[in-house]
């Protein structure tokens, strides 16, 4: 029986969408907490690593959906960023909030992604909006 | 892995109150950028704030279970004193002059004072705004479904 009802959530775009908002969730922390150290002497920024949306594209194009399912998004400390004061802080404040405002509106698609396949299980449901 | 309702929320409030009191710092050194005596009888020496970044240890260690939520944000370690000598002028009439007839003032440059309230009050501003979207976020997650 659950494994009739896992089908309704096993759509392929639910899973990415649901995968990419967590992602989205947790970039969205990681660039608060680079804010909120953006005058900590020797702090270096936080980030998704690169290859999580490059596996996750992998995966997709493999259609390996078991595979997606087992992607965790994980923050890392950003190599690539060069410090530009002295203290050795790499944070750039308007880098940073363009990246935020950037990544809150994923979230919003994303989220609107999520919510309407599951407004599309109501209505199939229910037979009505 | 655990997350937060409101994502990010830690972090900024942390920044917040630490920014606020490097502010509270920066205004009591401009206050006493004259002041030639304390309550110990000696000279104001300016203040300064030490931030460090806050991660929280881990409570338990669960193998593969991954923890994001051990950083968060920024905590003020220190408030200490700047112990550069202050300036001496000749003032021999001064109630705290020495027997010389020079009076030490504090160390405070009010310019450079000046400077560091503007970027606290851009840095806390900063992270004003990040409370702004991580708010929408939070609102948007609740009306998944909605």
């Amino acid at each position: 029986m659950t494994a009739i009802l896992d089908n309704l959530y096993s759509q392929e775009n639910y899973l990415i969408s649901k995968k990419l908002l967590d992602a989205t969730h947790l970039r969205h922390e990681a660039l608060s907490n680079n804010l909120a150290n953006v005058e900590t002497p020797g702090f270096k920024r936080r980030d998704l690593p690169e290859n999580f949306s490059v596996e996750l594209r992998r995966a997709v194009d493999r259609d390996d959906f078991r595979r997606v399912k087992q992607l965790y998004p994980r923050s890392v400390e950003d190599r690539n960023a060069k410090p530009v004061r002295i203290d050795g802080n790499t944070v750039q404040l308007d880098e940073e909030l363009l990246a935020m405002n950037r990544n809150a509106l994923n979230y919003e698609y994303l989220s609107n992604s999520v919510g309407g396949t599951l407004k599309e299980l109501t209505l199939a449901i229910k037979g009505r909006v | 892995m655990t997350m937060n309702l409101i994502p990010g929320v830690e972090s900024t409030g942390s920044a917040l109150s630490a920014e606020k009191i490097r502010l509270e710092i920066i205004a009591q050194n401009i206050a006493n950028s004259n002041t030639t005596q304390d309550a110990n009888g000696n000279v104001y020496k300016r203040k300064e704030v030490a931030f460090e970044e806050f991660i929280k240890m881990p409570e338990r260690r669960v193998p593969g279970y991954v923890d994001e939520n051990l950083y968060q944000g920024v905590k003020v370690v220190d408030v200490y004193d700047d112990q550069t000598p202050g300036r001496m002028i000749f003032n021999p009439g001064h109630p705290h002059a020495n027997k010389d007839g020079m009076v030490e003032m504090p160390n405070v440059d009010v310019s450079r004072e000046m400077i560091d309230l503007i970027s606290a009050s851009r840095a806390y501003e900063a992270n004003l705004s990040v409370v702004k979207t991580s708010r929408r976020m939070a609102q948007q997650a609740l009306a998944i479904g909605r």
